[in-house]
């Protein structure tokens, strides 16, 4: 199995005896930089596709063909589309929150897919408390969208905006709370730590019980994060026409609809990461010759395999229900997903504590 | 109280429903796909012979058509379609005056598609065809001249 | 009730009158026609029905007065007069004392004159084509009835919508309006407090049209007022003016008309399902809904030649026979579609979200229903039985074996079951008549100028949301002196103003999903 900390290291060693430290970190920063940019780029355009053609799928269609063999060119034309789009200044709004948002919305998800562990030692931002800094980064990104619907000055955004952060303020908690069922299993918050645990057993069968329905609450809520149906009601195109981006032209509705399918990646990215093992291949205890095999696929295939197979049963989902009402969202968290996750909380520790997991 | 509306109930009830509905979705996602691809399926494509895209006013092989310049035709219809420039030509045996078509000119643009031209021509001169790709950029296009 | 005897009534006595009739159980008020009789003076047809004996009375009134002619409102008598006495103001400057909101309705509010009057003056100086947004009015009209014969007047100018509610505008261009409909909201946080609806915008005068058109040029408009039910709206017409003329049909034309009827209900009610799937999210459920629809147009097309404008009954028959392999396409999708509906069921009807969205939303009571005349298949969701084809059985109506579907529950899953419900009976009623076609001609002779005998004519056929009804004035022209359609939206409008107050957002495009109107059929 390749590790790429070791490249990692021998890039860090070059430019130290290259040029001074200082210089060095700014160069390496850079380099983080532009390779997390790319990285989160092609997954966008990757998940963009994927999204077109499997809501196709669904729906007895074929979806785009026409651009590049198989529509494979699709969403490069639509990009170039909407980077040549104007991008309208609105009356009475407030200029700056109006431009600032959707690189709020981006900026938080770019933050949080640095911290997605593809391979060993192939992560950007790795420390002790990852689990945490990933949650935390996450929900500044309803700033954006808050924002975004306060300054456009248009009353269907206002709705819009006012449903997401209600939305999204919610599920945060159940979000968190099975996370940290599984920080319980682990005893750690240092994702690298977390997903090295996994090469021996995935924590979703270590963990059995209380971890799938821990997983479970964690891809519902995640789903509510990420303002996908049946969670779409901040942008309810039947009720609010765009919601909180009605008013946005060009590349600003551009940033907010790479960052809403960055963020499914996400979601479904940190699953794999605490639930499915991340990039540790599967491994059956006993079966030493199976898991030998499974070996020699690398860890950021795993890693990228399991977390698109997330994704698409995300879209499966997005694409069979129909939209949920405010207040039936709310219910759904505040009286079923919440008291579940707690008592699930409570379970798990109790199985760790007396030893019952893997 | 019924156990489907109990607290668990309600819970397992709901995952009922909600996998019933995926498996739906699921079955279709690997059965054949509907869309058609027009126009890369412009040599399979059905139209069907009664469709109405445009009128028409067949000519046999010599050009000639078989409109009487009546006018009944122009008379039904409701949008006012339809107009018909007339001239007077003496038939040389009888020594009788006749109308002739000059001009037959049909508003496409206007045109509703309801038949009552070709109910009222007693010739069956004109009839209504099925090709329709008539899309055009100016509206001026759209006034076609139906003799030749 | 081809023929109608109208009752006419003196204006005084008119309103004591009208509430006698109401006092009988003349419940449903089936529409109110304006009427300018020119020297006689303008007034209205009122058509009565009682809901539980299906005893029918047509009630006139008049006016000589032109300048400022006023009849007494009924608005509270029957909750769906309100719109229909702001339609018939719209159109005849008739003033009806006593009604709370007498605005135009279709009409922009800057207009001058009021088109349907015999004098009216058409000329484009008055009526420019304008091309800045109307004034929005602010405030309502109430007319005052006072005791004395004096000219009522505006006593009080109440606030359509208070500017200090957070107000949105649901419509005119809206992806869930299905048309351009315009709700004009008052809201608090989600919850509507305040809907005022506006019409108008897809308005083409098409009962101003047909009176300078002969009978047969009137048919193409049909097909464009409610474009879901072409054939039932050309079935109504051309079942008044044959009945007007005496004409007996051919027994192969009657088979035809009926299953095309039919295929078309379903047609609709699929439609139905699909936008209220799309409207709550659900745009896999919109598609599958579509796919099957497809097959439908299809067939149609292949008979009638048209998909959506389907152009095919003329009157004393059809346009063209049906073609050979029609009994068998249809059969293949009549049992290709039974299938498929469980899916709906499995996908989206039985749905929990879906459930929890659409029961106890949006509930319509029978009283309320029958007060509004909400029809089709809104009324039978209410538990009202309002299908015109066991009320007054046309075509093959009486020689066919089918249920009505009725609920009770009035909300919008009610709704949409009654919907998927009627797809299966209206598969049963095909199926009953496709292998039995008589042979025969599919058209009898008519003369080359229709022109029909002097009198009022009516007929009504159950079209997909409801009765649409015909009314024509003849004076024996080839032209009708006035032709009424009765709109199977109008009534659902009047009825959605009432049952919108109170719910959140959500539930408003939930409850107009479920009400299925068309806005050219409101509009005309």
């Amino acid at each position: 199995m390749i590790d790429f900390s070791s490249i990692v290291t021998a890039v860090d060693c070059f430019l130290e005896s290259a040029m001074p430290h200082q210089l060095a970190i700014v160069v390496k920063c850079i380099l983080a930089a532009v390779c997390a940019l790319v990285a989160y780029l092609s997954f966008a355009i990757l998940m963009i596709y994927m999204e077109r053609k499997v809501c196709a799928s669904f729906q007895c269609r074929l979806g785009p063909t026409r651009v590049g063999k198989w529509g494979l060119l699709q969403v490069f034309s639509d990009v170039f589309k909407m980077i040549i789009k104007e991008i309208i200044e609105i009356k009475d709004s407030d200029r700056i929150l109006y431009n600032l948002a959707p690189f709020l919305v981006v900026m938080s998800s770019i933050i949080t897919f640095s911290c997605l562990p593809f391979a060993r030692g192939l992560q950007v931002l790795d420390f002790n408390i990852g689990i945490f800094f990933i949650m935390a980064a996450s929900s500044f990104g309803i700033l954006g969208i808050l924002l975004a619907g306060w300054s456009s000055s248009n009353k269907f955004s206002m709705i819009g905006a006012m449903r997401s952060g209600g939305q999204m303020i919610s599920y945060e908690l159940s979000m968190g709370l099975s996370i940290l069922t599984l920080v319980v299993l682990s005893g750690t918050m240092q994702i690298s730590e977390i997903t090295e645990m996994q090469t021996k057993g995935w924590f979703i069968f270590r963990g059995h019980i209380p971890a799938v329905i821990a997983f479970i609450i964690y891809l519902i809520a995640g789903n509510a994060e990420t303002n996908r149906a049946p969670f779409d009601l901040p942008e309810a195109e039947s009720e609010l026409t765009a919601g909180f981006h009605t008013e946005y032209s060009g590349m600003g509705f551009g940033f907010f609809y790479v960052a809403e399918f960055m963020n499914m990646f996400i979601i479904a990215g940190i699953a794999t990461t605490i639930f499915l093992g991340g990039w540790a291949p599967l491994y059956i205890p006993g079966l030493e010759g199976f898991n030998h095999a499974m070996c020699y696929i690398p860890g950021s295939i795993w890693f990228i395999g399991k977390t698109l197979f997330i994704v698409w049963v995300l879209m499966w989902i997005r694409w069979t229900f129909p939209r949920l009402r405010i207040d039936q969202v709310l219910v759904l968290e505040w009286k079923f997903l919440v008291p579940i996750g707690l008592i699930n909380l409570l379970i798990m520790t109790i199985c760790v504590v007396m030893g019952w997991t893997f | 109280m019924k156990f489907e509306d109990t607290y668990i109930g309600t819970v397992f009830y709901t995952a009922k429903s909600l996998l019933t509905g995926l498996k739906v979705t699921l079955k279709e996602f690997f059965t054949r796909k509907v869309t058609e691809q027009y126009p890369e399926n412009r040599k399979t494509l059905q139209i069907s012979e009664r469709h109405r895209a445009r009128l028409v006013m067949p000519h046999d092989a010599e050009g000639n058509n078989r409109c009487i310049a009546c006018g009944l035709c122009s008379m039904a219809c409701p949008n006012g379609t339809i107009s018909i420039t007339t001239k007077s030509v003496t038939d040389e045996e009888s020594g009788k005056s006749k109308k002739v078509l000059v001009e037959y000119s049909y508003d496409l643009g206007s045109c509703m598609f309801c038949q009552l031209c070709v109910n009222a021509c007693p010739k069956n001169a004109i009839e209504f065809s099925n090709e329709f790709e008539n899309a055009v950029f100016d509206r001026r296009k759209l006034v076609l001249r139906l003799n030749r | 009730m081809t023929e109608m005897e109208v009752k006419f009534i003196e204006l005084d006595e008119f309103r004591n009158a009208m509430q006698r009739e109401r006092e009988r159980g003349m419940d449903f008020l089936r529409e109110i026609v304006g009427m300018d009789w020119g020297e006689e003076g303008l007034g209205a047809i009122y058509i009565l029905e009682n809901s539980n004996t299906r005893e029918n009375t047509e009630i006139g009134v008049r006016t000589t007065e032109r300048e400022k002619p006023q009849i007494p409102t009924v608005s509270d008598i029957w909750q769906v007069a309100e719109l229909y006495e702001r339609e018939v103001f719209d159109f005849f400057g008739i003033e009806f004392t006593g009604h709370h909101d007498l605005r135009r309705l279709f009409l922009r509010n800057d207009w001058v004159g009021h088109p349907l009057r015999k004098d009216y003056d058409a000329s484009e100086t008055l009526n420019p084509v304008r091309l800045e947004s109307e004034p929005a009015e602010e405030f309502q009209r109430e007319y005052d009835i006072q005791d004395d014969k004096e000219m009522a007047k505006i006593v009080e100018k109440l606030k359509i919508l208070h500017y200090d509610q957070f107000i949105i505008n649901i419509g005119p261009q809206h992806p869930a309006t299905h048309g351009v409909l315009h709700f004009h909201l008052a809201l608090e946080g989600e919850e509507v407090r305040k809907v005022d609806i506006r019409c108008g915008y897809i308005h083409r005068g098409i009962e101003k049209m047909c009176e300078s058109r002969t009978y047969p040029q009137i048919l193409p408009f049909c097909d464009r007022l409610d474009y879901l039910s072409a054939h039932q709206n050309r079935h109504a017409v051309c079942m008044c003016i044959e009945k007007a003329l005496g004409l007996e049909l051919t027994d192969r034309t009657q088979y035809i008309r009926t299953i095309m009827d039919e295929l078309q209900r379903i047609d609709s009610h699929l439609l139905m399902y699909s936008c209220m799937a799309m409207d709550m999210g659900a745009i896999t459920g919109f598609i599958y809904g579509f796919r099957e629809r497809e097959k439908i147009l299809d067939i149609m097309e292949e008979v009638t030649g048209g998909r959506l404008i389907q152009n095919y009954y003329v009157i004393g028959g059809v346009q063209a026979d049906i073609t050979a392999n029609f009994a068998r396409k249809v059969k293949e999708y009549c049992n290709d579609q039974k299938m498929r509906i469980k899916e709906y069921y499995d996908l989206f009807v039985n749905n929990v979200i879906f459930r929890n969205r659409s029961i106890g939303v949006g509930v319509l009571t029978r009283e309320d229903a029958i007060s509004f005349g909400a029809t089709g298949g809104t009324g039978r969701a209410s538990g009202w039985a309002c299908d015109v084809r066991k009320r007054y059985p046309y075509a093959m109506y009486d020689k066919v074996e089918f249920k009505e579907i009725l609920h009770t529950d009035g909300d919008c899953y009610a709704r949409l079951l009654v919907r998927l419900e009627e797809i299966l009976e209206s598969i049963h009623i095909i199926e009953q008549l496709i292998d039995n076609i008589p042979e025969g001609e599919y058209k009898v002779k008519t003369k080359p100028i229709i022109k029909l005998p002097e009198g009022r004519f009516s007929a009504s056929v159950e079209g997909t949301r409801g009765e649409f009804g015909v009314f024509i004035e003849s004076h024996g022209d080839k032209s009708p002196y006035r032709l009424k359609f009765r709109p199977t939206g109008l009534p659902l409008i009047a009825a959605a103003h009432k049952i919108m107050k109170r719910c959140k957002i959500a539930d408003l495009i939930t409850i107009g999903a479920s009400l299925d109107y068309v806005i050219p059929d409101i509009d005309r």
